[in-house]
């Protein structure tokens, strides 16, 4: 049983930059979370001070109610798996993995005993008596892994474990670890910048920009629903398309281009004074279809594009294409064949677009909220 | 609010710890004795008996009455100013040879740096055997030219080269800190240059030579400070005179006759200071000059 | 129509030809180039190794030939001997024994307190370390003469004239080169190591002890032969020190025989050469060392 508690966690560095801000998070036993965010939004810093490497400057932090503040890293039983290992390179595989049982004094059949089964658990059995100059980046990956498993820990820590791998072997690793997850159920914290990997492996994500949390949520959540421009943008590939107009008699209109607005979206607009204000328009690509031949050309909220560049990535086509002087990305079946400079017809799934605060770029939810009338 | 004595605080602690033997070593055997050096310098402190407070004597009598201390500050400018360039170019000039593709360069290498390693009484015995003008090697070799070699050790004008000569010897030790950096310039540098019509010279003066400047400081700097503390050499190859007729006499030599042979510490320490000041401002100019020629690479430290 | 095929066809091998005589060229050109810069490394090489070849005939050479004239590159008669009855006209043996104790001991404090001092100074952070370092650095700036004097004071008032302690115990205390040049070392480990050594629950110091002693052990070795060359070679210090001949080292032992054999060369170069022979011995075995300490020290500026 482990429960983690952060309370508005502030970091500063030299008293000028502030790395984190007001991070607040409480975790339930055996959840899987994600840190995900562009490089230099803090993301390694919340988890560097979550394992005691770093000082938190104010806010609480907590393991199972017990304040960690000012407890030292190896009193706060944790595991962490570093980006490059971190393997000691004068060790072999099975002192790797044994070296903080031996520190805190195991018996030396029970050391033999866990580290076996980390490593048959790992498939490391045969390479024990290796050193990590004698593996592949794969293999190395396994005994980080297996180094922080023989601890049994409360807490697992990872900082971008997979990022020095290349493609095919991450994909593997991923999967690897979702499934050592499941097994072990152990509470765990997993920091990337690949959005992917958090889609996939988190029971929750939290993105963060800044230093700031821009939301937390399951994956699904998080995908569906974006907080912000910035999480809409984020997460997801390709990203979300934008484009700024206006609301003019239930269209929205970006430059000359105009598109109808359903009634039930157009509801909550009224009603929070949004029409005629600056508003930006988001819309995932798969949202945007491709229309076929003459006669649904004439429909309502078709768009006549000039497709400049079209990209097949195997099972879509990706269209590229402007809306007036905005970019536009459509992700269409790749069995059709669109060539550069063709003009085609498009249309936007009205239901799944989402309306932000061209300013603020918060999205404008349907219930009323008062923070956003102000 | 009082700080709680937290586990970064403990991490710090132990940080003094580390570094602990250092901060004994450098108040006991560093600093301490500058003081002690600085205060004496201003008696006529003599190791026993005196040590009366003098004012500026020793300074003044070291500048306005003895001559030999003008001897020493001459002999030991002239070594510095002709070994230091002769060592620099010889080294930077080996080095560019030992950087290149022949078979056997690994030999070579352990060759020209043998000599570096070599030091204390045997070479300088080596050397005096080697400088006999009657039995030795160098004078027989300059024989086979017709060239009449000097008496070397035994003629006044002629004990300073013989040190520069010896010093040349071992010029692969700087040879070595030279070839370390121009391993370490890139290829495709080389590359560019040859494509844009740089001949093999004008790849060495524009490329080589610009990319080395900082360990070429590095050496000017530290064989600088090094220089102007000449002693062991002159003292074991002149029997501890500084003969004949005062041409070894080197500052560091004299100053050792002065607090170790007449035990005029105070007098000695008031030399001692002089030199660390010449050799302080000689290192200012330097960092001050760096700028103009040093490049250095990126900010990547 | 055909006339421009075939002129076309005659310029195409045209240009394949200039440019095969352009590699022709190249490659002639370079292999001249090797050849030149071979013979030039060669005869330095003699020219290096001339002095020592010297050394190691004199010594083998009885009296008489050394005074020939003109002197003889070969001994005619090589007496080996001569090695024996240097060993036994001075007590050499004594004094190998002072020195390989001194050195000994200079060695595992070099080695041990260093490699503790920099440790702190990389991977432990505390307040103030970087000016700490900086000091550490500025002190090899201070000419040795400067905190000699003093520090023999010190040591006079200690009763410690006449033991080994002044030559032994500052070596436990660290010295800012070997300092500087673990760090470097230290600097390359990752971070990250230490951190995963703190989390699995280990302290500084058992980190220091169980990772940071194996894994900078090139750089330990480097350290270990440079200190063991300083000890080694060390002349100043048994000079200022040492009174009584039962404590002399090779160093000062070899100097007074200097003073005894006066111009016996074959006896001179021989126990030149004894002495030497350990520091070249080394050399030749731990060659990859030596060269690391200068790549870490050029790596350093």
């Amino acid at each position: 049983m482990s429960k983690i508690v952060l309370k508005n966690v502030y970091k500063h560095f030299d008293k000028k930059v502030t790395a984190v801000s007001d991070f607040n998070l409480s975790v339930e036993d055996g959840e899987f979370i994600v840190l995900v965010g562009p490089s230099g939004c803090g993301k390694s810093t919340v988890l560097r001070m979550i394992a005691g490497l770093e000082e938190i400057s104010s806010g609480e932090f907590y393991i199972d109610g017990k304040l960690m503040n000012d407890i030292p890293p190896k009193n706060r039983d944790i595991a962490m798996v570093f980006q490059n290992y971190a393997l000691y390179p004068h060790m072999t595989v099975f002192d790797n993995m044994a070296f903080g049982l031996k520190i805190r004094k195991f018996k030396k059949d029970e050391i033999k005993k866990r580290v076996e089964e980390a490593a048959e658990l790992l498939g490391l059995e045969e390479l024990l008596h290796r050193k990590p100059k004698a593996l592949s980046g794969g293999q190395r990956q396994r005994v980080a892994l297996g180094r922080s498993i023989v601890r049994d820990a409360k807490l697992f820590l990872m900082d971008e474990p997979l990022s020095n791998l290349d493609a095919k072997l991450r994909f593997q690793m991923r999967a690897e670890i979702a499934k050592l997850h499941q097994r072990l159920k152990t509470t765990s914290i997993y920091v990337t910048h690949d959005q992917t990997e958090a889609m996939t492996m988190a029971s929750r994500i939290i993105i963060m920009k800044d230093g700031v949390i821009q939301q937390i949520g399951a994956p699904k959540d998080v995908y569906d629903n974006p907080e912000n421009t910035f999480v809409g943008g984020f997460i997801g590939s390709p990203s979300m398309n934008f484009f700024d107009g206006r609301i003019v008699d239930g269209q929205f209109v970006v430059e000359d281009v105009r598109i109808n607005v359903p009634e039930e979206k157009m509801e909550y607009l009224r009603e929070q004074g949004f029409v005629g204000k600056e508003l930006t328009m988001g819309i995932r690509p798969e949202h945007i279809h491709l229309l076929r031949g003459g006669e649904e050309a004439g429909q309502t909220n078709s768009i006549l594009s000039k497709i400049i560049v079209s990209e097949l990535t195997g099972a879509h086509t990706l269209l590229y294409s402007m809306l007036g002087t905005q970019e536009m990305i459509a992700e269409v079946e790749s069995r059709t064949n669109v060539s550069p400079g063709e003009d085609v017809y498009l249309t936007f799934d009205m239901n799944c677009v989402h309306f932000f605060d061209k300013e603020a770029g918060i999205r404008i939810r349907p219930e009323k909220s008062e923070v956003l009338v102000g | 609010m009082r700080k709680k004595l937290n586990y970064k605080r403990m991490e710090g602690l132990q940080g003094y710890v580390f570094i602990l033997p250092w901060i004994v070593g450098f108040i006991a055997f560093t600093a301490g004795p500058l003081i002690f050096s600085f205060a004496a310098s201003f008696t006529n402190y003599n190791i026993t008996s005196q040590m009366d407070f003098v004012g500026f004597d020793n300074y003044e009598n070291l500048f306005t009455a003895d001559n030999l201390f003008w001897t020493s500050l001459y002999n030991t400018l002239y070594y510095v100013l002709f070994s230091i360039p002769l060592t620099t170019a010889g080294a930077i000039f080996l080095s560019a040879l030992l950087n290149q593709d022949v078979p056997g360069i690994r030999f070579f290498r352990t060759i020209y740096y043998l000599p570096a390693v070599l030091s204390g009484v045997g070479v300088y015995l080596l050397w005096m055997q080697l400088l006999d003008p009657g039995t030795g090697l160098v004078n027989t070799a300059l024989g086979w030219f017709g060239i009449p070699g000097p008496n070397w050790l035994f003629d006044p004008d002629w004990t300073k080269p013989a040190l520069i000569f010896m010093k040349l010897w071992s010029v692969g030790g700087g040879m070595l800190l030279y070839l370390a950096s121009m391993q370490g310039v890139s290829k495709s540098l080389y590359e560019a240059a040859k494509i844009d019509g740089a001949s093999s010279w004008q790849q060495f003066r524009f490329i080589t030579i610009p990319m080395i400047t900082p360990v070429i400081f590095f050496d000017i700097v530290t064989s600088l400070i090094g220089g102007f503390q000449i002693f062991q050499e002159a003292y074991v190859m002149s029997n501890g005179e500084g003969g004949p007729v005062n041409s070894m006499l080197f500052y560091n030599l004299y100053m050792w006759k002065k607090a170790f042979e007449s035990f005029d510490m105070g007098y000695a320490m008031a030399m001692s200071w002089i030199l660390f000041i010449i050799v302080f401002i000689i290192t200012i100019i330097n960092l001050k000059l760096a700028p103009r020629w040093v490049h250095y690479e990126g900010e990547e430290r | 129509m055909e006339e421009v095929e075939v002129a076309a066809k005659k310029r195409d091998e045209e240009r394949v030809a200039s440019a095969h005589a352009y590699f022709d060229n190249i490659h002639t050109k370079r292999k001249l180039l090797s050849l030149v810069n071979f013979i030039l490394l060669a005869a330095g090489s003699l020219l290096i190794l001339s002095p020592i070849w010297w050394m190691i005939s004199t010594s083998l050479k009885s009296m008489a030939e050394v005074m020939t004239y003109p002197p003889t590159f070969y001994p005619r008669e090589w007496n080996w001997d001569n090695y024996i009855k240097t060993w036994k006209a001075a007590p050499f043996d004594t004094y190998a024994i002072n020195t390989i104790t001194i050195t000994m001991l200079v060695v595992i404090g070099s080695v041990l307190v260093n490699s503790f001092i920099a440790y702190g100074f990389a991977k432990v952070p505390f307040k103030g370390r970087g000016i700490l370092f900086a000091i550490v650095l500025s002190t090899m700036m201070i000419p040795g003469f400067v905190t000699l004097i003093p520090q023999y004071v010190l040591f006079s008032k200690l009763q410690w004239i006449n033991t080994y302690f002044p030559l032994v115990v500052p070596a436990f205390f660290g010295s800012a080169f070997f300092i500087f040049l673990l760090r470097q070392f230290y600097m390359t480990i990752p971070n990250e190591l230490i951190e995963a050594a703190k989390i699995e629950g280990a302290s500084h110091f058992r980190i220091w002890w169980t990772i940071g002693l194996p894994l900078t052990k090139p750089a330990l070795a480097t350290v270990a032969i440079f200190s063991f060359n300083g000890a080694w070679n060390d002349f100043l210090g048994p000079l200022l020190y040492l009174n009584d001949e039962s404590l002399y080292t090779l160093q000062l032992g070899l100097q007074v025989f200097k003073g005894e054999m006066n111009t016996q060369w074959n006896y001179l170069m021989a126990g030149s050469l004894l002495v030497l022979l350990p520091v070249i011995i080394l050399f030749f075995f731990f060659q990859k060392y030596f060269i690391q300490g200068i790549n870490l020290q050029s790596g350093g500026k």
